[in-house]
């Protein structure tokens, strides 16, 4: 190292000495590590993202939390040697839909292709746990990765669905503000922005923005309007795409965590997990809240992930008119930060997504609510429409996402790894820019697997989707029903969803066998009962299908504790 | 096949070809009754009975509605003076039905309803047969209500597995035979969490406790003495379940007491153990096809504003049973059939319009929590059922129904009134004074 990097670090020790006594900075490899023990962790977030600006590659933040030990990653209970001894081309670790994207991105290609997820279906964190929002880009500064690929991903995105059958909808966002004085300034921000990033965009005033959105209430004066933004369902696309990967001869192995890897002259030669040990040429990081972990594993730490919690909540149908485009109000401040501060949207499905909020706190996989946050979330955002109210809730749930210190993305081939490509750090907007992230990640894998690889001459992009009712004409209906009479039983009466749709979705490419899982594809138990009336009849029509224990998700997750007449007693 | 079901392949011709961008239409009717729970099945005998042709259309595989379910007894009283299980009170009820040979279809969904120019309506259904419709003069609303949930009070925390609705988990262990508890806490103590805190403690489970944020039970007295103080479960007030815990199976339950406000008292936490939290909060009539003809709702009951025939003010569309109140008792919502059911058959005689003047009934409701039928036509004559629940529980109390006569024309005296149970008070002859007035006190 050279005495510039010297001079860095002693200049960055100097300032962490004064303003986060107790932390120790040192280079490791071409970032910078910091150590020690703080007593609350936003200090840590927040010394850690001072460090972001010392000039380094990249913040490897070890500050421990005092009294406070992370749990372990979850892991599957089951263990057994069903991929022991394979040798995909490409393993893909991460069932998101970054690694989804990317599996489906290689099945273009004449490669093995082996995605694994720890969980019992793809999309379990914060793919089915975030807004469903396709940014239009302009929130991002021009000349970031998290800018560029949301504005080619958000592009992407109408065919790609087409391709899909997953419903899209380009309604536009409104960043709404309440102050003129706000309006005045951030036409210069966005005009710029408009125009480095080439998003359209355009100012509405109060009467403008009234005449499109007649239910806004006074909350706001003004508005800046992007029409590309659209909507979509970000779990029913991340499923759609696994089960356009497997059509296409990808393998996914549910269930499946990787505990360890050896590495042999700087690369990957085994990668070890609960179901074996498999043998990748290449191996995709796409790890989410775990891809610092999973570079750990690979020898080539140089990163960390500081889990940002979000909080939303889902209004009734019945408010779903009330508003048109997904739209949030901020000030100045906001326009800067790292995240959007969340807001309203219609979703596609026809509710309304209040929210997410976002915070700081050390936990990776605790999707747990709360009170204050909730009631914050609805009290900030719910007051824009006239109509909405607490009264209209009818789930909320929450996220956490997976950013790096210098809250950017990561897409990149190791620099010590030969045969290990990272997309990692993939936060806020890593749904819309997910196609163009994985065309990338695509690229960058095919080039450190080398030699002559041939395109996938039998590659369809078009999915071959299960029909969906509540999307076809009367006369489709009245055929469909014809031709398979399950498609005319309603099984789930607040979403209006057959059982032949449901039995479809345990036989699809990517089998749901947990009630969550159908829930995903088909809705039954998102409607106004949450599954009271029809979760019994999923349950029957999965074990028609050969699933033997019904689980919410997966091992564990058991919704029977035993059958009536057996010895039930608790231990107690 | 002993009943008259409709068999809807043959609507379908041999070579499968349905008649395609329409519904198909199927036969007329006079009267469509939606629901085939106790509600729907009184409602088609009565108006039957009245001479109307009807035809009773459910969404589930068999009639009967909820009390398929409920297999305890306490069924009956009053309407068979018999103690009865839910499933025998509804094998009454459908044996009687189908021995007026009224057509009936199942697992028929109402996709749509439309109030046509001529004034009949037009119901549009989804089956295993297709896309159906029927044209009808009248509509009888008998589609029960439905649980609230976990995520309607606000219940933080994880979301593992084991948080059920106290029906639900009636469906799991009484139909489908399956436990889905071993040790569990219920939150809410309306009536079918009561119940089921009974049927799981008989089948080896164990109920922590039934925690109640209200000051009082929600559900009947004699179940809070036959269904816990019987089973030494121990019920909780002025106590609510503030976290739940588990990643994938509920792990245990926070609970917190409350003040007056029902906002939890700091210092009151405590955690317990289980594997189950199970929901009884509370019912709601299931409105969804009332808000697409937009009938106007009484947020009193959470049902459609109705006149003394159950006549909601879209003229031709009666409502009964649940969606129309929640009712403490099946045998009310049998009579509320029957009132429904002559009521559409009256008019399919002789159709008629929400009366102008009818008159809005008076409650003071600090007293009463709600009370039905909301309208009273002072041109009618027949007589007629209110039913009201207090809004507290009160002691010695009299209630006076006046209708603008001199005299009152109903009054009485109760020893006690409690929210959780419901009053009916039977009007013999309407006899209105000079003035349309339709009020109940209590003092």
């Amino acid at each position: 190292m050279g005495g510039i990097a010297t001079k860095k670090l002693s200049s960055l020790q100097n300032i962490l000495t004064r303003k986060y006594p107790g932390v120790e900075c040192s280079e490791f490899g071409d970032s910078i590590r910091l150590e020690g023990t703080l007593d609350d962790w936003e200090t840590i977030v927040r010394c850690g993202k001072f460090a972001a600006k010392g000039g380094f590659r990249a913040v490897i933040n070890d500050v421990k939390l005092k009294d406070f030990t992370a749990p372990p990653m979850r892991t599957p209970a089951v263990k057994d040697s069903a991929l022991h001894g394979l040798t995909p081309d490409v393993l893909v670790i991460g069932g998101g839909v970054i690694g989804c994207s990317i599996a489906r991105e290689l099945s273009r290609w004449q490669l093995k292709v082996l995605l694994v997820d720890k969980e019992d279906d793809v999309a379990m964190h914060a793919s089915s746990r975030n807004d469903g929002m396709i940014h239009p880009g302009i929130a991002s500064h021009p000349g970031t990765l998290r800018g560029e690929y949301n504005v080619r991903g958000n592009a992407m995105y109408t065919q790609i669905c087409k391709d899909l059958s997953v419903p899209f909808e380009r309604w536009g966002n409104l960043i709404l503000y309440r102050e003129h004085r706000f309006g005045a300034a951030a036409r210069f921000l966005f005009a710029y922005r408009e125009k480095a990033l080439g998003v359209p965009g355009k100012h509405l005033n109060r009467r403008q923005l009234e005449a499109v959105e007649p239910n806004i209430t006074k909350e706001a004066v003004g508005a800046f309007e992007f029409p590309s933004s659209g909507i979509l369902s970000p779990y029913k696309l991340t499923v759609a795409l696994a089960e356009n990967a497997v059509e296409n001869g990808v393998q996914i192995s549910l269930n499946t965590v990787v505990t360890g890897m050896d590495t042999e002259h700087g690369a990957i030669t085994a990668v070890h997990t609960n179901r074996g040990t498999v043998r990748p040429r290449a191996v995709v990081n796409a790890a989410g809240c775990f891809c610092d972990s999973v570079a750990d594993m690979a020898g080539d730490r140089f990163f960390s992930i500081h889990p940002r919690k979000g909080e939303c909540c889902i209004l009734d149908k019945d408010a779903g008119p009330l508003s048109q485009r997904s739209m949030g109000l901020i000030g100045l401040a906001a326009a800067f930060s790292a995240s959007k501060g969340g807001g309203i949207m219609r979703t596609i499905d026809g509710n309304v997504l209040v929210g997410p909020d976002a915070y700081e706190q050390p936990l990776r996989e605790d999707f747990s609510t709360h009170k204050d946050h909730m009631d914050m979330v609805m009290d900030k955002h719910l007051p824009l429409i006239n109509g909405f109210n607490r009264g209209q809730v009818v789930a909320y749930f929450a996220g956490v996402r997976a950013p790096t210190y210098e809250e950017e993305f990561i897409i990149e081939g190791s620099a010590r790894v030969q045969n290990l490509v990272h997309a990692a750090g993939i936060q806020s907007p890593g749904l819309a820019s997910a196609p163009a992230i994985a065309e990338e990640i695509a690229k960058l894998t095919l080039g450190r697997l080398g030699g002559k690889i041939l395109p996938n001459e039998r590659f369809n992009p078009v999915r071959n989707a299960s029909p969906v009712m509540s999307k076809l004409s009367l006369s489709q209906k009245q055929e469909l029903i014809t031709k398979n009479p399950e498609y005319g039983v309603v099984v789930c009466r607040c979403e209006g969803i057959s059982k032949g749709e449901i039995r479809a979705a345990a036989r699809s490419p990517l089998p749901a066998t947990g009630l969550d899982a159908v829930k995903r594809r088909v809705r039954p138990g998102m409607g106004r009962c949450q599954g009271g009336f029809c979760s019994p009849l999923v349950a029957e029509i999965l074990q028609e299908e050969g699933v033997e224990t019904i689980t919410k998700k997966g091992a564990g997750s058991e919704l029977f504790v035993g059958n009536l007449g057996q010895e039930v007693r608790s231990d107690d | 096949m002993t009943d008259k079901q409709i068999d809807f392949t043959q609507s379908v011709s041999a070579d499968g070809a349905v008649k395609l961008n329409s519904f198909t239409a199927e036969k007329s009717y006079d009267i469509l009754v939606l629901g085939g729970g106790p509600a729907g099945l009184a409602a088609a005998v009565s108006a039957h009975e009245s001479g109307a042709a009807v035809l009773l259309i459910e969404r589930e595989r068999k009639l009967g509605g909820i009390l398929k379910q409920c297999v305890h007894d306490g069924f009956g009283l009053l309407r068979f003076k018999e103690r009865l299980t839910g499933p025998e009170y509804a094998q009454r009820e459908i044996e009687r039905f189908i021995a007026t040979e009224i057509p009936y279809v199942l697992e028929s969904f109402v996709v749509d309803i439309s109030h046509n120019a001529d004034g009949n309506y037009t119901v549009c259904t989804q089956s295993a047969a297709g896309m159906k419709s029927y044209s009808c003069k009248a509509i009888i609303l008998a589609c029960g209500c439905r649980e609230r949930t976990s995520r309607q009070v606000f219940i933080h925390g994880q979301r593992p597995a084991g948080i059920f609705s106290a029906g639900t988990a009636q469906y799991f262990v009484n139909i489908q035979g399956t436990m889905p508890t071993k040790r569990c806490v219920i939150l809410g103590s309306g009536d079918i969490g009561l119940i089921m805190a009974r049927r799981l403690t008989l089948e080896g489970a164990s109920v922590a406790g039934v925690y109640e944020i209200k000051d009082m039970p929600a559900g009947l007295s004699r179940n809070i003495s036959q269904c816990l103080n019987d089973f030494g479960v121990p019920l909780h007030l002025s106590t609510t379940v503030t976290e739940v815990f588990g990643t994938e199976r509920v792990e245990a339950v926070a609970v917190e007491k409350v003040d007056e406000r029902m906002n939890p008292i700091p210092g009151t936490r405590e955690v317990i153990e289980c594997d189950a939290l199970i929901l009884s909060v509370g019912l709601l009539p299931e409105i969804e096809l009332a808000n697409v003809l937009k009938i106007p709702i009484d947020p009193a009951t959470k049902g459609p504003l109705v006149d003394q025939s159950l006549m909601t003010q879209a003229a031709g569309v009666f409502a009964c049973g649940n969606v129309l109140h929640v009712n403490d008792l099946a045998d009310w919502v049998s009579v509320s059939g029957e009132t429904a059911g002559h009521g559409a058959a009256a008019y399919c005689r002789t159709p008629r319009a929400f009366s102008q003047s009818a008159v809005r009934l008076e409650y003071s409701k600090g007293d009463f929590l709600y009370a039905l039928p909301q309208y009273l036509d002072p041109a009618a004559s027949e007589p007629l059922t209110l039913f009201f629940r207090s809004r507290a529980d009160v002691k010695g109390k009299t209630i006076t129904l006046s209708l603008g006569g001199e005299k009152a024309a109903f009054s009485k005296k109760y020893r006690r009134l409690i929210p959780s149970e419901m009053e009916a008070v039977p009007v013999k002859a309407l006899s209105f004074g000079d003035r349309a007035q339709y009020s109940i006190e209590m003092r």
